[in-house]
């Protein structure tokens, strides 16, 4: 019983694929994004710099007041991009929701998979949701499409972090992209 | 640097120096990024296997982490003995990547155990 498993299967990589783009639409795209991205990656590296060519003399007062504002100037600016980005991840979260909906509603008490294994207590509330019977190896959309999704979008977040953020950057970054 | 993508240079080391033996890393992103990817090609490879055997209940989902975690634990501290205590213990590596490993296995496992193993007949008794 391949054709259910496969479609949604299907389905998580093309709402997978769907959300990268709207992200690159909604936030990498534009210029407001840029500007702060490279305006992080300026200072970062200004900051960096400084840092080392400072050395000793940061025990002076003045030169550990002026690393210390340019800090404070670069936490600013990485805060606006991460805030940035959670408005355009919660409108791209809605548009989820509802393409979500719709295909449970497809998939409504149809039994997609057999599972190898009986889940735990908490989980037989997804793995069985909607599905006549007390068998609680079948398998509900649900269950395969949150594995699928876990398992993608997880995958597609690594591959971002490693070919669009910059090395000085990602670390700073690193918080805000677990969120989404 | 400065671009929108990392430097090429940077990105397309890692594959020769997977497959060699004590390779170094002066990076540590770059050794945890090989150890996340090799941990998704092993959970999808498990899955794949336990589905055609089939493995079922317990002793598969048991086996695949003592598998996974093992094959993984062998890769860097025999084949490329790093020093563990870089990435901040053996710890930190053993769990880089697994839990999405593990939706990778069992996404693999539960289609092909199903597909290989049942019928539309078999899964829609009350239709």
């Amino acid at each position: 019983m391949w054709s259910d498993t496969l479609l949604i299967l299907f389905i998580s990589v093309v709402t997978a694929f769907f959300g990268e783009g709207l992200t690159w639409l909604m936030v990498y795209r534009t210029e407001k994004y840029q500007k702060l991205k490279s305006e992080v990656e300026r200072q970062c590296k200004k900051l960096e710099k400084r840092k080392e060519t400072s050395g000793e003399s940061v025990a002076l007062k003045n030169t550990k007041k002026k690393l210390e504002r340019e800090e404070e100037k670069l936490k600013t600016n990485t805060r606006d991009l991460s805030l940035f980005k959670m408005r355009s991840m919660l409108a791209i979260g809605i548009v989820f929701t509802a393409l979500l909906s719709i295909f449970n509603s497809i998939f409504d008490g149809r039994i997609v998979a057999k599972l190898p294994f009986i889940p735990i207590g908490f989980l037989q509330g997804i793995s069985h949701r909607n599905l006549p019977g007390t068998d609680y190896s079948d398998c509900s959309f649900i269950f395969l499409y949150i594995l699928c999704t876990m398992s993608i979008r997880q995958s597609s977040i690594q591959a971002e972090r490693k070919y669009v953020w910059t090395s000085s950057t990602k670390h700073l970054i690193k918080g805000g992209d677990d969120a989404h | 640097m400065g671009g929108t993508k990392a430097d090429p240079a940077t990105t397309s080391f890692s594959w020769s120096k997977v497959f060699t033996r004590q390779s170094e890393w002066s990076d540590k992103d770059e050794f945890l990024d090989i150890i996340y990817w090799i941990r998704q090609v092993l959970g999808v490879l498990l899955g794949l296997v336990w589905g055609l055997i089939p493995l079922t209940g317990i002793l598969g989902l048991g086996l695949f982490f003592v598998t996974n975690a093992g094959l993984v634990y062998l890769y860097f501290s025999s084949y490329h003995r790093v020093d563990e205590e870089e990435f901040g213990g053996a710890w930190e590596l053993t769990k880089e990547g697994f839990m999405t490993s593990f939706a990778g296995f069992l996404v693999t496992w539960i289609i092909v155990y199903s597909g290989m193993h049942f019928t539309e007949q078999d899964l829609q008794p009350f239709s």
